[in-house]
């Protein structure tokens, strides 16, 4: 792996060290841009979220907090909720869940394909593999609501109106496949190396 | 103890999918639930990795130099970069001298120097009031949530300048078109709006609030309302505490 862990590029990114962002680009762009892809569709606005996200890192890294998670999953949750504020206005306008009823059909968990872009790192590829794998083990109606919530941004109110489900059966289904997410991730939780 | 109902919403809070009506009140059973704080924790967790599922793609190139052109437009935000510059042209000036480099780059040095010290002055002058109005014999507290986090508030209200410092930990910005509403609230009358406020990304804030005017409160209270905040709480407070001491 790379020579210096990400925590020490996000301090050196508090004495305005432009280079330390280019490393953190260089490390985690490719997987910010496809989550961003993932939830808003279109590459012009996964490339806009992917620019104001890095900004935001780079305008508040003072705020990063170690304790709270790696840097990994600091930038995945900026990205996502840049992604879903997109999403969401979008989706104000449109008044519209194509999208999100189109997510269930294309399958967002399906298994990574050759022509995938190169990952950095031997860990990640690994953590990739998992979650991946995790997800695709769940049972479909299982899968569906995280899906629909994570990548859609969607309520489970709403996912109940989407899928014309009951909300209880919904908030059944999104805990139990959270807890065996949980379970099934707990090795790459305890690494706290994601 | 920890019934049913808490337990399935610790997954949909962490996900984010959780209606709004529903969040106050979780938050509310949060600041008093060490199990719900943790299983909270453990999906926030799980949550965190999920973005591995997108399927692999790679930016445009043109993403990386938009990135560090925009950056190289706004500065960072934090305390480390203030002192760096600050120690950057104290430096400057120290060689400039010491090298007999000439008038003009000490000139240069001694500018920015000056910059540096007039800003570090301003916030110095801010961190004394805040100190001073939180160290007044007459101050008073309030922690807003019983056993600490997350999220919680300490409250110091100087009472003899009728002024609120408001702490705030591990509070998530209110979500657009909303704010946080404090209100000061004495045992059977209507609550009185302290103010309204909101907190950064980091969930973490100190903002300064005036209290109503020879208003006595016996506790105090945190909503979540419209932006602009309301004349009464349109929700049920999810942090309350009680006034002590001052």
């Amino acid at each position: 792996m790379a020579s210096e862990p990400d925590r020490a590029l996000v301090e050196r990114m508090m004495g305005g060290d432009e280079r330390a962002l280019a490393e953190v680009y260089d490390r985690h762009g490719g997987p910010a841009y496809s989550l961003a892809l993932a939830i808003v569709g279109e590459r012009a606005d996964a490339e806009e979220v992917v620019a104001d996200a890095f900004g935001q890192v780079w305008r508040t890294a003072a705020q990063f907090d170690p304790s709270r998670g790696s840097v990994a999953a600091w930038l995945a949750t900026i990205t996502r909720t840049r992604a879903l504020d997109l999403l969401r206005s979008r989706r104000r306008r449109a008044r519209a869940l194509e999208r999100a009823a189109r997510a269930d059909t294309d399958g967002l968990a399906a298994p990574l394909g050759a022509a995938d872009a190169p990952d950095r790192g031997v860990q990640r590829q690994d953590a990739r593999r998992l979650v991946t794998r995790s997800l695709a083990e769940l049972p479909e109606p299982q899968r569906r609501v995280i899906e629909l919530a994570y990548f859609g941004g969607l309520t489970q109110t709403e996912i109940a109106a989407e899928l014309q489900e009951p909300l209880g059966t919904v908030k059944t289904r999104m805990r139990a496949g959270m807890e065996k997410l949980r379970g099934s991730l707990a090795g790459l939780l305890a690494g706290g190396e994601a | 103890m920890t019934d049913h109902r808490w337990l399935e919403l610790a997954a949909p809070y962490a996900l984010g999918a959780m209606a709004p009506a529903e969040r106050a009140g979780f938050e509310a059973h949060l600041a008093e639930c060490a199990t719900c704080r943790s299983d909270v924790q453990s999906f926030r967790d799980v949550v965190g990795l999920l973005g591995h599922a997108a399927p692999a793609a790679a930016p445009p190139s043109g993403v990386r130099e938009r990135i560090l052109r925009d950056a190289r437009r706004a500065r960072p935000l934090g305390t480390r970069r203030r002192v760096l510059p600050w120690i950057a042209a104290a430096a400057a000036v120290v060689l400039a001298l010491a090298a007999g480099y000439g008038y003009w780059s000490a000139r240069v040095a001694q500018t920015a120097l000056r910059t540096a010290l007039d800003s570090a002055r301003v916030r110095l002058d801010s961190a004394n009031q805040l100190v001073t109005a939180i160290l007044d014999s007459t101050v008073g507290t309030a922690d807003l949530a019983a056993t600490g986090k997350p999220p919680s508030m300490r409250l110091f209200w100087n009472r003899a300048r009728n002024v609120i410092v408001v702490a705030a930990f591990e509070l998530p910005p209110a979500p657009a078109g909303r704010t946080y509403q404090l209100w000061a609230i004495k045992k059977g009358q209507a609550p009185v709006s302290v103010g309204t406020f909101n907190t950064p990304p980091s969930g973490r804030a100190v903002i300064t609030l005036r209290m109503p005017a020879g208003f006595k409160p016996d506790l105090s209270a945190v909503t979540e309302e419209p932006a602009g905040g309301s004349p009464q709480p349109t929700q049920q407070p999810f942090l309350v505490g009680a006034w002590q001491g001052g």
